[in-house]
């Protein structure tokens, strides 16, 4: 089976001189439920964001679909982010907006500039984004604004923004660290869930190794921008997980 | 051994700091009192004349000011209502203006950053200009009027609504824009979607501060031929008018007081 992402020799140094991440290398294939475990600063977000290039890699290359989002131009980025949905800690959902528009935002870049800075998106979309909503459970709260919302609904209207963009891929940025451990379940479900009955891919950054053993297909784990384990959730070990969780040094990397 | 050493040279650097920092607190202390010091002798300033000048003001308040006289009340309601638009009228289309300068002006939002500092050095030169020189230079182009009065509102209202508008611009959550950013929307739908619902708070609330600062401004540029109330004071002063001075006055402070009730219950409700 063709991979739905290639990520090849990636690094990425941040302007101050932070190596953020050194040559990954990593493929993945469409159905996986791949989770990015590691220590805060491993990373992590930015490998996520390197995917759908809200970071601009410093070297090497993503592709998506065999497309190269890193040497895409900012048209053909717009349209490869259309096919890959984002959650985030923060939820960033625009709070002075109603629950629906922020799921129909996943069709602005669907939708013509003009209309969608206007919010005016068409019947089809709105039917879809309500669907999506009766799904996750808030059918009840679509006429609400968004800031009125509890943490666990915020974080199911991000996931349903990114629904709503029918995408190929989602990447999730550590979607319940901010949340109680009940609504981390139940977001974790949601995720895992849909993913599945969808077909889509996803790839998830969390830092509870308990919660990625649960729903992982594959987990990766990264220690200074560098990953370190690559393989099924009964591979991990603890000393593998004591690797990833304490700044000790992998004998793997001493070899250079 | 190592440590204990360690451990003294550790002190020894704290009490280096807080030498230090007595040291610094009492120079500027010494610079405060001293230039305090500088520009009172500078200025003649006295405290004797202060308060020999008391009865002056008294005999000036309660003799020639008061009581006020009210039958003038109807003819300065139009010249006070003059105030109001042009206030009003200055707020607008200074907002209207300074929302587009702003999107320009501020980091977050900014096509360029060559368009952002030009902008900001444009914004800051009509800022930095106050109102009653703008007042000043119109006069000679526009003659008397409240098309004066208005013209240097709307400038004032550009310079000071792009500054704190962009600042609120750049205070503006920029997870939530990547959120945008990240479902692959334009540069405009992400203005309009996500940058705009998140500023309107900002927007009302520093438009409603302006239209205050413009009613109070426009009473001064009244007095250098801007129209308006500002006007009439000036030519009751200059007509020793004093009661209908007094009386225009009084209506300054409740158009003031009314303006200032009006928009923190307008805000309140929008925000």
């Amino acid at each position: 089976m063709e991979p739905i992402l290639k990520i090849e020799n990636l690094d990425k140094v941040y302007p101050d001189g932070t190596v953020a991440l050194s040559n990954i290398n990593f493929n993945v294939y469409p159905g996986e439920f791949v989770v990015v475990i590691g220590p805060s600063g491993a990373g992590k977000s930015t490998l996520l964001r390197c995917m759908n290039r809200l970071v601009e890699p410093t070297n090497g290359n993503v592709i998506f679909k065999d497309k190269k989002i890193n040497k895409a131009n900012s048209k053909q980025v717009k349209q490869i982010r259309r096919e890959i949905g984002m959650v985030f800690q923060n939820f960033n959902l625009i709070d002075r907006l109603t629950v629906l528009n922020n799921v129909l935002h996943g069709r602005l870049g669907y939708t013509n500039t003009i209309k969608g800075s206007l919010g005016i998106f068409s019947k089809k979309d709105i039917t879809e984004a309500e669907e999506i909503l009766a799904r996750v459970g808030l059918s009840k709260q679509k006429y609400k604004r968004a800031d009125e919302l509890s943490g666990g609904q915020m974080q199911r209207v991000g996931i349903s923004r990114a629904l709503s963009q029918r995408p190929r891929l989602i990447l999730a940025d550590e979607p319940i660290a901010s949340l109680d451990p009940a609504s981390s379940k139940n977001i974790m479900d949601h995720i895992y869930n849909i993913c599945t009955e969808d077909k889509i891919t996803a790839i998830v950054n969390l830092h509870q190794v308990e919660v990625a053993i649960k729903y992982a297909t594959r987990i990766i784990g990264i220690q200074n921008g560098e990953v370190i384990f690559d393989g099924q959730p009964s591979q991990l070990t603890d000393k593998v997980i004591d690797e990833i969780y304490h700044d000790r040094r992998p004998p793997l990397v001493h070899a250079q | 051994m190592h440590n204990k050493g360690k451990r003294v040279m550790e002190l020894e650097e704290i009490r280096d700091i807080r030498q230090r920092k007595r040291v610094q607190t009492i120079l500027i202390t010494l610079l405060v009192v001293g230039l305090t010091i500088w520009s009172a002798l500078g200025t003649d300033f006295s405290v004797y004349e202060v308060f020999s000048g008391l009865g002056l003001i008294s005999n000036f308040v309660f003799i020639d000011l008061l009581p006020p006289d009210v039958s003038t009340s109807g003819s300065l309601l139009g010249a006070i209502l003059e105030t109001l638009y042009m206030g009003f009228v200055g707020m607008v289309v200074g907002a209207m203006i300074a929302l587009v300068l702003s999107f320009l002006a501020a980091g977050t939002t900014t096509p360029h950053p060559i368009i952002q500092v030009v902008v900001r050095a444009f914004t800051s030169i009509i800022r930095n200009i106050p109102g009653l020189i703008w007042a000043l230079i119109l006069v000679a182009s526009y003659g008397i009027g409240v098309t004066v009065g208005t013209l240097s509102l709307i400038l004032g209202s550009v310079g000071f609504l792009t500054r704190v508008f962009a600042d609120t611009l750049e205070e503006i959550d920029t997870g939530k824009i990547e959120a945008l950013n990240a479902t692959g929307s334009s540069y405009l739908q992400v203005l309009a979607q996500g940058v705009f619902p998140q500023f309107i708070p900002g927007f009302v609330a520093w438009s409603l501060y302006n239209l205050e600062l413009n009613i109070r401004a426009s009473t001064i540029i009244g007095m250098v031929g801007g129209g308006g109330i500002g006007f009439a004071i000036q030519k009751g002063i200059k007509l020793f008018q004093y009661k209908e001075v007094s009386m225009a006055i009084i209506l300054v402070l409740v158009l003031i007081l009314s303006t200032e009730f009006l928009t923190s219950k307008i805000r309140e409700r929008i925000i």
